[in-house]
């Protein structure tokens, strides 16, 4: 009920402002490891032997297990930050759907698809992150056997697209909403990001196939 | 002979009781250089006077005709029917009050938007009507004119995803004009004092960069420019407050 009159007056906050900040850090903190996790993974195309040196270096350097620890550290504060932007109430669910069909703005429907994405990268990408972190190693053989057994291959099929997805519409937002990327530079910024989208989300997709049919 | 227009419009009286939202169609010959304008005075002159809707400058100054053409928000006046389709959808602006049909009460709005903002060039100053007027920096008088040039039309508002779901959202209008003052040398107000105003997420940070203001506003104002300035510098001030600067 919306009430002309308050029982208290509020005092002037700097929440929302912290807030907005730490969605947007998590948010730059969580593309740089999406950048060098599929530069991991896809190192699986050269072979598994490339992919074992790889993660081993890493190993040496104990970045799997910092990432282990600040990344789903990262992705639940990011989803818990964000979500108060996310509509969660059926009326505004409708109010968001009818603007976007009315509108059929490109932005506002990247905004929906970066919405819908969020909620199924949150249960896919915390089961991703579970039975990563329970692998003793990184290692070609136990990558290519989990991929290979059971549903995974379409779990991947589904979560790698999905995650890219976000992850360029999110770099996109992040521009646009602190003015980095201007009017002016804006048609190029899409452009750009279209372009590199496209080549990251091929290269992540070939990774996948060799995931899928390489034998160790 | 010209094409043969067809025009759904939105018809619905909230005055009148017992009546229900409906959609009307009208058809109508296109003449050379048609505005939407020309076609609803049309309508209502030799079609149907009960048709309600909103002008007055037919130049795109008033902002009175704002309405929703065939899904995006624009003026009706700055409308040509050469650039539509032959079937045309109108439909009143969304978020504000609807007045009949496709006329909506914008004015209300804006006024509380004013009150919220502070709408005003604030200055302990005393005006001395005798006085020679302060000199101002051309580049700044420019800016403050460009973005000036709003003409409240509401159209941003209308397009806006975050203020369709939440109605206590600023919206794009409020805080370009926010950015006037800012950048306004006469404002004495601080950046705390504005970070009060907007440092929140009714304000900027409730702006999701859907940029659907920039996209449809008739006036082309660099809103997008606008809103990523007051992002940067309202989260700025809230840093500089948090290392007590």
């Amino acid at each position: 009920m919306s009430v002309d009159a308050t029982m208290h007056v509020a005092r002037p906050s700097r929440r929302d402002a912290y807030l907005d900040w730490i969605q947007m850090l998590t948010g730059v903190g969580l593309v740089l490891f999406m950048a060098f996790h599929t530069l991991l993974t896809s190192s699986i195309i050269f072979g598994a032997g490339a992919l074992d040196g790889v993660a081993g270096f890493l190993e040496t350097l104990h970045l799997d297990t910092l990432a282990h620890i600040f990344v789903p550290v990262l992705f639940f504060t990011h989803f818990v930050v964000a979500a108060r932007k996310i509509p969660f109430r059926s009326d505004e669910q409708l109010a968001i759907w009818r603007d976007a069909k009315l509108l059929r703005h490109r932005d506002t429907w990247l905004w929906v698809v970066q919405a819908v994405s969020a909620m199924i990268i949150l249960v896919l990408g915390a089961i991703h992150m579970w039975t990563n972190i329970n692998d003793d190693a990184i290692l070609a053989a136990t990558s290519t056997a989990r991929v290979q057994s059971g549903g995974w291959t379409f779990f991947y099929l589904l979560l790698v697209p999905l995650v890219q997805l976000h992850v360029f519409i999110g770099v996109y937002r992040i521009g646009v909403k602190w003015g980095f990327i201007t009017d002016a530079l804006r048609p190029k910024a899409v452009k750009i990001l279209t372009i590199v989208f496209g080549c990251v989300t091929a290269l992540a997709l070939i990774a996948l196939a060799r995931y899928a049919t390489m034998t160790v | 002979m010209g094409r043969m227009l067809t025009f759904e419009i939105f018809r619905y009286n909230p005055e009148e009781k017992g009546t229900e939202p409906r959609m009307q169609t009208y058809r109508l010959e296109e003449t050379a250089n048609m505005t939407l304008f020309i076609v609803l005075n049309r309508l209502r002159e030799e079609q149907d006077p009960s048709l309600i809707f909103d002008f007055c400058c037919r130049a795109g100054i008033c902002g009175s005709c704002g309405m929703v053409v065939n899904g995006r928000p624009r003026l009706a006046c700055q409308t040509k029917t050469k650039d539509l389709p032959d079937h045309i959808v109108l439909l009143p602006l969304p978020v504000f009050k609807l007045v009949g049909d496709l006329s909506v009460d914008t004015g209300v709005w804006f006024r509380e938007m004013y009150q919220k903002t502070e709408s005003w060039v604030h200055t302990r100053k005393v005006f001395d009507p005798s006085r020679e007027e302060e000199r101002m920096d051309n580049a700044v008088a420019e800016q403050i004119y460009e973005l000036e040039r709003c003409v409240e039309c509401g159209c941003c508002i209308s397009a806006c995803g975050t203020a369709r779901m939440r109605d206590d959202f600023l919206g794009a209008a409020a805080l370009n004009r926010v950015a006037r003052f800012v950048i306004d040398p006469r404002d004495e107000r601080t950046d705390k004092e504005y970070f009060e105003i907007i440092g929140n997420d009714y304000g900027i940070f409730g702006c999701m960069g859907l940029l659907a203001c920039e996209d449809v506003c008739p006036k082309h104002l660099p809103l997008q420019n606008q809103l990523g300035f007051l992002r940067r510098k309202m989260g700025i001030t809230a840093i500089r407050n948090l290392f007590g600067k």
